[in-house]
Parts: structure tokens; C-alpha cells; sequence
């Protein structure tokens, strides 16, 4: 078998490969990549080297893990999933990713795609207005210090208590939108003016907010799907992928200095600068945690605040209130962050980076909501092709931390996307597909363009294969806005 | 101009990658400074109403060049600015590199300005300052 790497990679299922502990000195456990034959052989070399390299880090546990939209990442690879022992094991930046909480949010509406296309062009409009995106982009939510500390500590419940969302939302977002233990103290003048002014705001690269419709044929599991909401019929939703911007880039970078410095007090030795990490009992992974903490909860606030001015502007182009308009939470996943959840082998710090977490019906975690559905799992494909929606199952949580894939991944640069295609022209090009685009900048649109992905069915069906996820149903874009 | 940089392509697939050179470490950090300016926005499409003096210093140079980097990134979000250029000098005093800067640009906006990327920050995945012959060389990975 041709792959990018000269390690031995064993076939456990079709869907599973495995390279064993003999393939790099210092390995604790083996690595596992969940990929059909062909995802694997197109895999880069990174992603070999970066999930052997996790596999060496102190108190891992079972396997280091990639799933099928893996790539090249700093430190772990995009799409690594790793599970330490909260007792002898580490917590690392690398693993959960510069951008803290990135993460998927799916609303759902009563209108269809008939109702929606004559208005599309205004609704964009509405949407860029509403919703800054791009470089520098400030939003409209003006935050003293102390305000902006009960964000960090409060997430999403802090938007609904200020009248940005509804009650219900919260028991449709994981952890409810608020994770326990932030503590704004332990966060940096730097972090804090960095991310004062963003809330509402989208970001630029790989962030967008897409309007998508879900066609009867593109549902897979109708049961479930309309469990959550989703009805067919040509149905409107709306998609939006962003995270804690740059407060929890400064968050990341911040303590990567510090546990470079406290890495050699604790005799903690890595294969990469970008693995740098502390035993998450010392007193620097705590206050990592923490500090992490406070940027996935400001995520969740990121997300919860677009959310209202996506339903403001729902509201305005249709005459009619969100709430009218059935515009209610699908689901909010993270697919960037580390959590202390307990599996057979004890309480685990599971990293997911570019990894979503897929609890099944049986988790005592979820809410009742999904107890019978498993948790919602939203998976973000190129702006030209599509995304799924997907629900978690109990393989999972058996398998692989309760963890799947969280998007289509790149395969080619920006900077080769760019000499490909022109902005321009391709938000021409989509125009004439039936898909409007409205972007900040005409380079960053180039760099997002379809041809820069892989397949992102070819990548969901991988993961329902392996019974890690099951798919509900695959959402076409009409209207993307990008930074 | 005694500087150069380019934008590297294959190792740094979903983000931004620059090596710059010069004849002097000062020189590499013009030209490292540039690249991360030309990153966010066409320096030649901002005006120059907004600026800051910085002063940063540290023993190792290349530890000083990923700050005044990251810097650079801070203030990008910190007053929601663009830049058109950041004039500096850099001089050694006994052990200590002392960096006297000038970041000078506008609020963004996106009427006027060619926008680029938001870049989040400065990584340290293949970072390296070094120097080989007579010239000085610096490869930088930009998260976006």
C-alpha cells in the first residue's frame, strides 16, 4: 500500500489502521487512524509522524487517535483525539488547538428554500451586516472588564441572560454552553484586549456562516432527523463554524510559553516544541485548564451571540419573529478542546482538535433531549459541496473517547488555491450554481474554495462505517458569508 | 534593500508560512515584519492615522523576533487596526537586543483596504532564526 510514510501501518478493519509502539522509541501506546484505504493513502506525512509523536506524551491511554479529515497540525495533527490519566497524565495547548472551542452550530427553520430564494440576495446582505466578519472585525456587544469576565465564566447562559438567545437553547449546546472551573483571574491583560471587542464576530480563514437547505433525499435517518428538527422539504438551516477568536489564540500562545519554561522542571521531554505541556495536576495545568476554560465558554458566547443576530436578521427580511419562524437550536459542538470525562479506565483529559465528541444514546452525559437520539454532531464540508448532520453512538464512547471527525479537512495550501482559482471568479462561478457568496476578502475566498478539500463524503461515510457516528443528513449551501 | 522574504507553500497547509532574509538579524526582522504586515492587508490600501511606539528587548534574538511578531498580531485585534508599515531599528547593548519600532496603519476598513487574512497568531512549528555565511534567515508559521 503507497502512503505518505515509511511506518509499518497495520489494517485492524477497513476502517481502522493501526501503527504499533515499535515504529518510533518512545511510543506509550500505538496509534490508531480511522480512514478507508483511500483517505489513508492520501493522507501527508504529518499526520504519521504528529499521532506517533502524541502517542509518546506522559500518562496517554489506550491509543493516539486520528480520524479521516486528519492533516498536518502544530504539535498534534488536525483531527487527533488523546486521552490522558488526570493523575499521571499531561494537558497540552498543541492538543486542543490555537483556536479554543472552534466549534459547529446548526439552527434549524420552518422555511424552505421556495420561501427563502427570492429573498436570498437581501437576506445575505442582512446576514454580512449583522454578522462582521474578517480581519480586525469588531461586534456590536460593548463589554466592560468585569462584564467580559462573566462571559468567560458563564458562556452562552451569560447571552441568554442578557436577552441574546432563549432558555432552551442551552440544553442544545454541549455542557450547556457553560463549562465549571474558568477563572478570569488567571487570564492576561493580552488575551482580555484581544478579545474584549470580538464577541459577534466570525473570524476569517476556514470560519464562515452558511444558509443550507436539506432536500428529503439527503436524509439518512428520517426517525432521528426529525427528532431534531429536521423536517426536509427542501428546509432551510443555517450553519455557522467559528470559536473564542483571538482571545483563546492568546490563551494558547500564552501558556505554550509557560509550559515550555515549566517542561523541564517536571523532566517532561517532546518530539515537537508545539507538544509542549505540564501534568494536568501541576499547578500550570490547572491554570491552563482554567484559562482554557474561559476561552471555550467565550466561544460558546461567540456562537450564541451570531446565533441572535442570525435570528434578528431572519426576522427582518421575513416579517415574521425567529421564534415564528421555528428558528430553534439544532445542536453546538466543540470540536477544539480538552474535557475531564470518565471512561473505564478512570477520570480522562480527552484532547479532541479538530475532533468532535460523539456521546450515543446511552451516555448518562447527554440531556434528555438526546437520550434517545445520541448527541448531534455537526461536520462542516468545503462551502461548495456541502455538510452533514450526524449523531454520536455508543461505539464511539467504547472506541474512541466518544470522539469522530469534525469537517472535511484541506488538502491542498492556500497559497496553491489561490494560483488555482480567483475569488472573483468563483464567487461567480457559485452564483451560477446557486449559491451566493458574500466575502471580505476576494484572496481568503480563493483559499476556501471547494477544490481545496477532500471529499467530505467520502470522510462521513469512513466514520459511519466505523460506527463512530451514524449520518441523519447532508446540508446543501445557497448563501455562505466568509472573512 | 538589503532584506527579502517569500511565502513558503507546502508545510503549512490550512495556514501561512514566510522565510525572510537579510544581511544583518535587523534586516531579517524588516523583512519578517513586512511579510506579516502584507498577511493581513496591502500595506500600499492603509493610510497611516493610527500609530504606536514599541519598545521590546530580550537576549536571544529570535525570542525577540516571535514577540515583536506576536505583537504585531496583538495590536491587530486590540484596536481593530490594519498596518501600512512598521518602521524599526534594532541594536544590541552588552547581551540585551533592544527593538525601537513604530507600528503605524488604520482601523480597519473594508471599503478602502485590500484585506488578506486574520492571521491569529505566531507558531512556533519549524520556527527558527539562523544564520548561514553572511546572510540571517527566519522561516515563520502564521495560524489563520
Amino acid at each position: 500500500m503507497n502512503l505518505h510514510t515509511d511506518m509499518t501501518v497495520n489494517r485492524i478493519t477497513d476502517e481502522i489502521w493501526e501503527i504499533p509502539m515499535s515504529e518510533k522509541p518512545g511510543m506509550l501506546v500505538p496509534a490508531r487512524i480511522y480512514a478507508t484505504k483511500g483517505i489513508l493513502q492520501a493522507m501527508d506525512s504529518g499526520v504519521f509522524d504528529q499521532v506517533t509523536n502524541v502517542a509518546c506524551l506522559p500518562g496517554i491511554r489506550r491509543y493516539a487517535l486520528c480520524m479521516p479529515d486528519g492533516h498536518w497540525g502544530y504539535g498534534f495533527p488536525i483531527g487527533g483525539v488523546a486521552a490522558f490519566d488526570v493523575h499521571d497524565g499531561v494537558i497540552s495547548p498543541g492538543g486542543v488547538g490555537y483556536d479554543i472551542n472552534c466549534g459547529m452550530r446548526l439552527i434549524r427553520t420552518d422555511l424552505t428554500l421556495a420561501d427563502v430564494r427570492p429573498h436570498l440576495e437581501r437576506l445575505m446582505t442582512e446576514l454580512f451586516r449583522k454578522v462582521p466578519a474578517g480581519v480586525g472585525a469588531s461586534g456590536f456587544v460593548r463589554l466592560s472588564g468585569e462584564e467580559f469576565g462573566r462571559v468567560m465564566t458563564h458562556g452562552a447562559k451569560w447571552c441568554v441572560e442578557r436577552g441574546y438567545g432563549w432558555h432552551r437553547d442551552l440544553v442544545r449546546m454541549e455542557e450547556g454552553g457553560c463549562i465549571e472551573g474558568a477563572d478570569p483571574s488567571i487570564v492576561t491583560d493580552h488575551a482580555i484586549k484581544r478579545g474584549i471587542n470580538q464577541l459577534g464576530t466570525l473570524g476569517s480563514g476556514n470560519h464562515y456562516l452558511e444558509v443550507q437547505v436539506v432536500s428529503n433525499e439527503r436524509i439518512f435517518d428520517p426517525v432521528t432527523a426529525a427528532a431534531l428538527g429536521i423536517t426536509g422539504n427542501e428546509q432551510i438551516v443555517v450553519m455557522v463554524h467559528c470559536g473564542s477568536r483571538g482571545f483563546g489564540h492568546q490563551v494558547a500562545s500564552d501558556y505554550l510559553k509557560v509550559f515550555e519554561k515549566s517542561m523541564r522542571r517536571y523532566g517532561i521531554t517532546v518530539k515537537d516544541q508545539q507538544l509542549a505541556c505540564a501534568p494536568f495536576r501541576s499547578p500550570e495545568g490547572q491554570e491552563y485548564f482554567s484559562a482554557m476554560n474561559c476561552a471555550a465558554n467565550t466561544a460558546f458566547a461567540n456562537r450564541q451571540v451570531i446565533t441572535h443576530q442570525i435570528r434578528e436578521a431572519f426576522a427582518t427580511v421575513f416579517g415574521r419573529s425567529a421564534e415564528a419562524l421555528g428558528m430553534e437550536l439544532v445542536y453546538d459542538v466543540a470540536h477544539n478542546i480538552a474535557k475531564v470525562e470518565r471512561y473505564p479506565e478512570g477520570d480522562l483529559v480527552v484532547h479532541r482538535k479538530g475532533a468532535t465528541r460523539a456521546f450515543g444514546p446511552g451516555s448518562p452525559e447527554l440531556p434528555e433531549t438526546f437520550r434517545q437520539t445520541g448527541q448531534p454532531v455537526i461536520c462542516g464540508g468545503s462551502m461548495e459541496t456541502g455538510s452533514y448532520l450526524l449523531v454520536g453512538t455508543d461505539h464511539a464512547v467504547r472506541d474512541t473517547f466518544g470522539s469522530t471527525m469534525h469537517g472535511a479537512g484541506r488538502t491542498m495550501s492556500r497559497a496553491q488555491a489561490k494560483r488555482t482559482v480567483r475569488g472573483a471568479e468563483l464567487q461567480q462561478q457559485m452564483k451560477q450554481r446557486g449559491i451566493l457568496v458574500k466575502a471580505v476578502s476576494m484572496s481568503g475566498l480563493a483559499e476556501e474554495a471547494g477544490l481545496a478539500y477532500k471529499n467530505i463524503s467520502d470522510v462521513v461515510e469512513s466514520v459511519d462505517r466505523a460506527g463512530i457516528t451514524k449520518k441523519v443528513a447532508e446540508l446543501r449551501p445557497i448563501g455562505n458569508i466568509k472573512g | 534593500m538589503a532584506w527579502t522574504f517569500r511565502f513558503l507553500e507546502e508545510i503549512a497547509l490550512a495556514d501561512i508560512a514566510f522565510e525572510a532574509e537579510g544581511e544583518s538579524v535587523e534586516e531579517v526582522f524588516r523583512g519578517a515584519t513586512q511579510a506579516i504586515l502584507e498577511s493581513m492587508a496591502n500595506p500600499s490600501t492603509v493610510s497611516g492615522v493610527w500609530e504606536r511606539a514599541i519598545e521590546q528587548s530580550d537576549v536571544d534574538p529570535s525570542t525577540l523576533l516571535f514577540d515583536w511578531l506576536s505583537e504585531v498580531v496583538y495590536w491587530k485585534d486590540a484596536e481593530g487596526v490594519v498596518f501600512r508599515e512598521a518602521p524599526l531599528a534594532l541594536t544590541r547593548e552588552g547581551e540585551v537586543w533592544l527593538l525601537r519600532a513604530r507600528l503605524i496603519g488604520a482601523p480597519v476598513d473594508h471599503q478602502t483596504q485590500e484585506l488578506h487574512a486574520d492571521v491569529k497568531g505566531v507558531t512556533k512549528h519549524l520556527y527558527e532564526l539562523k544564520q548561514t555565511g553572511n546572510r540571517w534567515k527566519v522561516r515563520v508559521v502564521l495560524d489563520v
